[in-house]
């Protein structure tokens, strides 16, 4: 049976886990004071390089080494923007730790910015989350008057302060760099790297980028210590992470597991299995914007190389499994409606390609494609991907070429026999 | 030249207690338009010009800004939003069939506002709570694990 290894979710089940008392009364700032008492920046820095903890963001980026590239020396203001921006299709972790456990994730920050150094953390947090937002910003309340956050910090010399910034419901807004254009108050239009942010980031000013679930795990590395998180996953993938699983299985919800562990484990151990008795078609490692994997492919240890080798990607953890029954069309349409809505416009091939695919989607489901249009969207899909100006053109081509590639009988039979599939309501762009 | 409308006063302060924590006036753009909505019907040509001049800039782009971000209204829009997911988790759970509900028990198509003007009806990309889909919200309340029987209730509860 696999087991859950509770970290950022050690508190799950503890009520009133996002008030302070209660968070400090299960050890919750302990890491912080042990920085601020005991630790140089630069020692914080690498013990969570040692730590192996990577980016739960998307990219899995090592968090250590994207700090270290931080200058020291920099004169004026540097920044911490944490990304609460959740919108990946299938991610719901962050929501969890925002509302459940809203100090964790604010210790963390303040960690983050002792050893990097940063005067401001700034919480990018999705428009949609109401609740989020009061719970962050009463966590908040609370640490300012406790002496966590401002001036002089329980004594140390080190000040940061933090604010609650809010989105206005924008899945571009959470690639990094458009993140930080939104904070400036622009359009969610990404910026070219390089300048990196780490060098010229808010306000061209060296910023931190890092998502709620990692800055969450932090103070546990501090905590028990950079060789406990070390110890745990695989080889590459150390530590634990926060798994989504939602679609067609009995029990849908989040599982903090080991890295490692067999995907087939997560959705039948703990997820309950396929629902209703049924087969699994296929299911998406990480979210709509990797490719899909067939069933064969459910025994895949969940960790990044694993995930890579077998053809897709771990993101964000979202674990998206649908049964026999799915209309892979269908779904591949939703996912990529999304994405021609969601483009920021700002570059061609993603702008006007997500749209043209969707377009022949709505054609072959409405009754009316053509074979060579399966051809056409791999064609369209080859000059979005590495051609965008920023991930989110590669992510858009990843359902329609898994898809095409393993269920193309699907689409064939659509296009054969004129299918056509019944619209139960027709969705409008606002 | 559009005329720019009074700013509730609450929005100001609210304005002006948060300048500070930033290094220029125009980060507080889209928190502002934002927090803007609660004093204000919608984002009118007329709110803009006023937020542009409170944040010094200009009025174009207080425009142009506000026209990238969907929870922004620049029209009118009823008394209760219901924001409904349409992405792939809620979908592989049935959010067709509530959609489908909600636009007959309303009356209205998706993206339209009843004739009464209390609801309008949106559909939204992933609200990051797929482990309990189809789910919706109205105003700020979430409502998870949807099924299409529960729309009555949902909607009465609204009222
Ligand atoms: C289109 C797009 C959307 C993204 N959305 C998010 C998001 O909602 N939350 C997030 O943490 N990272 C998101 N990312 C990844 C960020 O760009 C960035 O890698 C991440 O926040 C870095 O934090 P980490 O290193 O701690 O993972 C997105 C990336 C892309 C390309
Ligand atoms: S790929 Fe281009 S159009 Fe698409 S989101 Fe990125 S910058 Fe915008
Ligand atoms: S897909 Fe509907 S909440 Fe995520």
């Amino acid at each position: 049976m696999t087991e859950l290894t509770k970290v950022v979710m050690r508190l799950d089940g503890v009520a009133e886990a996002h008030r302070l008392d209660v968070y400090e009364a299960n050890g919750g700032y302990k890491a912080l004071r042990k920085v601020l008492g005991e630790m140089k920046p630069q020692e914080v820095i690498d013990e969570v390089k040692a730590s192996g903890l990577r980016g739960k963001g998307g990219a899995g980026f090592p968090a250590g080494l994207k700090w270290s590239f931080v200058p020291q020396d920099h004169p004026g203001p540097k920044y911490l923007a944490c990304n609460a921006d959740e919108g990946e299709p299938g991610t719901f972790k962050d929501r969890w730790i925002i509302e459940n456990n809203p100090h964790q994730m604010i210790e963390g920050c303040i960690i983050c910015a002792y050893a990097v150094g940063l005067s401001h953390i700034y919480v990018y947090c999705r428009g949609e989350f109401y609740e989020g937002k009061r719970k962050i910003e009463q966590a908040a309340k609370e640490a300012y008057e406790k002496g966590y956050l401002g001036d002089n910090i329980l004594g140390s010399g080190f000040s940061t302060h933090l604010t609650v910034h809010t989105g206005a419901g924008s899945y571009e807004c959470g690639e990094e760099t458009a993140l930080l254009t939104s904070l400036e108050g622009g359009r969610g239009h990404p910026k070219i790297k390089p300048p990196f942010p780490a060098s010229e980031g808010a306000w061209r000013k060296p910023t931190v980028i890092n998502n709620v679930e990692t800055l969450a795990t932090v103070p546990a590395v501090i905590s028990q210590g950079a060789r406990w998180h070390a110890g745990m996953g695989t080889e590459k993938s150390k530590g634990i992470k926060m798994v989504c699983v939602s679609g067609h299985v009995e029990r849908p919800g989040i599982y903090e597991v080991e890295f490692g562990v067999p995907i087939s484990a997560i959705i039948n151990d703990l997820a309950g299995g396929v629902w209703q008795g049924r087969q699994i078609k296929g299911y998406f490692p990480g979210g709509s914007s990797t490719p899909v994997l067939p069933a064969e492919k459910v025994d895949v240890p969940y960790d990044y190389e694993s995930i890579a080798e077998a053809g897709s990607m771990l993101g964000s953890g979202a674990l998206i499994v649908f049964d026999s029954e799915t209309d892979i069309v269908r779904m591949a349409e939703v996912i990529t409606r999304f994405y021609a809505w969601e483009s920021c416009g700002k570059c061609t091939p993603c702008r006007e390609g997500t749209r043209w695919m969707l377009q022949i989607y709505e054609r072959i489901l409405n009754g009316g494609g053509r074979m060579e249009d399966l051809e056409l969207l791999l064609s369209i899909c080859d000059n979005l991907e590495f051609k965008s100006f920023c991930p989110f053109g590669d992510a858009a081509v990843s359902v329609v070429r898994s898809t095409v590639s393993l269920y193309r009988d699907e689409y064939e039979e659509y296009i054969r026999e004129h299918k056509v599939y019944r619209r139960r309501f027709t969705p409008v762009k606002h | 030249m559009t005329v720019s409308v009074q700013l509730h006063p609450e929005l100001r302060k609210w304005v002006e207690e948060r300048l500070s924590r930033y290094p220029t006036r125009r980060s507080l753009l889209v928190p502002t338009l934002i927090q803007a909505q609660k004093y204000h019907d919608y984002a009118s040509p007329g709110l803009m010009q006023a937020v542009a001049d409170l944040l010094q800039m200009p009025a174009s782009e207080v425009m142009s800004v506000a026209s990238f971000y969907t929870l922004i209204a620049k029209h009118p829009v009823g008394k209760h939003i219901i924001q409904v997911c349409h992405n792939v988790s809620c979908y592989l759970r049935g959010c067709d069939e509530v959609i489908a509900r909600l636009e007959e028990r309303l009356g209205c198509k998706v993206g339209e506002t009843t004739e009464d003007g209390k609801f309008t009806l949106i559909t939204v990309e992933c609200l990051a709570a797929c482990g309990s889909a189809p789910v919706m919200m109205v105003d700020e309340k979430l409502y998870e694990n949807v099924r299409p029987d529960q729309i009555g209730r949902i909607l009465a509860e609204a009222n």
